[in-house]
């Protein structure tokens, strides 16, 4: 593998990794505030919101935490890939109902407000770094790590 | 084609990461969603699409004491009767039913840059929210409500003033 390539992924991995951890952790401090942010999606039942908002942002954590020390990298990968994949989702359902709602990705206390459509257009972004990272780590060495 | 050994391997430690985050999300606020689906909640989750503008912002019990020792002021919703028999120290008392035309005395108690925390009976009392909502439409900017109310905040044997403050 070239330098180039092992330099990408480690770039693609520590970015993922980091931008998760800290989209984790920041929820995990508020999670009452981010369920509201969660039920503005007006998808899920209102006790779901706060299961939802309880839950997701560990899962977050826990991926970013293995990405950045460079274990179990593809299954993590595969985890927050799978969440920006029904994040998309939710997105696309706000943008297609007209909703005019902060999409929560972040800090659920923070006075900006990032649309549906710009959320959107960063999670294919966020994306991309996720099949970057899984395709990359899958022809490195010792892919099991 | 079946899947691989590899792809196997990599759906089953997806999972249990997944799993993992779950369940360190459920240890750490079951209490929260024990609330949440006991049925006692307030109406609804705020939501950003409703007729009003703004809606008032959910804080839990660690979040109302950190916002009183910093200056916010309480502002007990129900009743005048129960705010006589216990209210949360240095609250206010503005009932839902009279708060419609709000009294000239809570305009001059409260200045509109203050940062009000709303309360009322508890999980499925809803005049806090509704009480929140008139308030953001009179000019308050940050209107919190603590859903748990003053039984969470007196069950958690926090002190409670009695009487006129």
């Amino acid at each position: 593998m070239s330098r180039g390539t092992s330099l990408l992924y480690h770039l693609c991995r520590l970015s993922l990794g980091a931008l998760f951890l800290y989209a984790g952790a920041v929820k995990a401090d508020d999670v009452v505030a981010f369920a509201r942010n969660v039920a503005n999606y007006e998808i899920l039942p209102y006790s779901w919101n706060y299961v939802v908002a309880a839950t997701l942002p560990y899962v977050e954590v826990v991926a970013g935490l293995l990405l950045i020390a460079n274990r179990k990298v593809r299954p993590a990968a595969l985890v927050l890939g799978v969440l920006t994949a029904v994040f998309m989702l939710a997105l696309a359902s706000v943008d297609l109902r007209g909703l005019d709602i902060d999409c929560g990705c972040f800090d659920p206390r923070g006075e900006g407000h990032t649309s549906a459509r710009a959320a959107l257009l960063r999670d294919f972004g966020i994306m991309a770094l996720v099949v970057l990272t899984y395709m990359i780590r899958g022809r490195m060495p010792d892919p099991r790590r | 084609m079946p899947p691989s050994a590899e792809t196997r391997r990599i759906l089953l430690e997806a999972v249990v990461i997944f799993v993992l985050g779950v369940v360190l999300g459920l240890s750490f606020h079951c209490r929260l969603l024990m609330n949440a689906f006991s049925g006692k909640q307030a109406m609804s989750v705020a939501t950003e699409n409703s007729p009003v503008d703004r809606f008032p912002q959910p804080v839990e019990l660690e979040g109302v004491r950190r916002l009183i020792e910093e200056g916010a002021a309480p502002v007990d919703a129900r009743a005048r009767e129960l705010y006589l028999e216990g209210h949360l120290p240095s609250a206010l008392s503005l009932p839902l039913q009279e708060a419609e035309s709000l009294p000239d005395s809570f305009r001059e108690a409260v200045s509109t840059d203050s940062v009000l925390v709303l309360y009322c009976s508890g999980y499925g009392c809803p005049d806090s929210f509704d009480l929140g909502i008139i308030l953001l439409a009179e000019g308050y900017r940050d209107v919190r409500v603590f859903e748990g109310g003053f039984p969470e905040w007196h069950d958690a044997g926090l002190p409670v003033e009695r009487g006129e403050p």
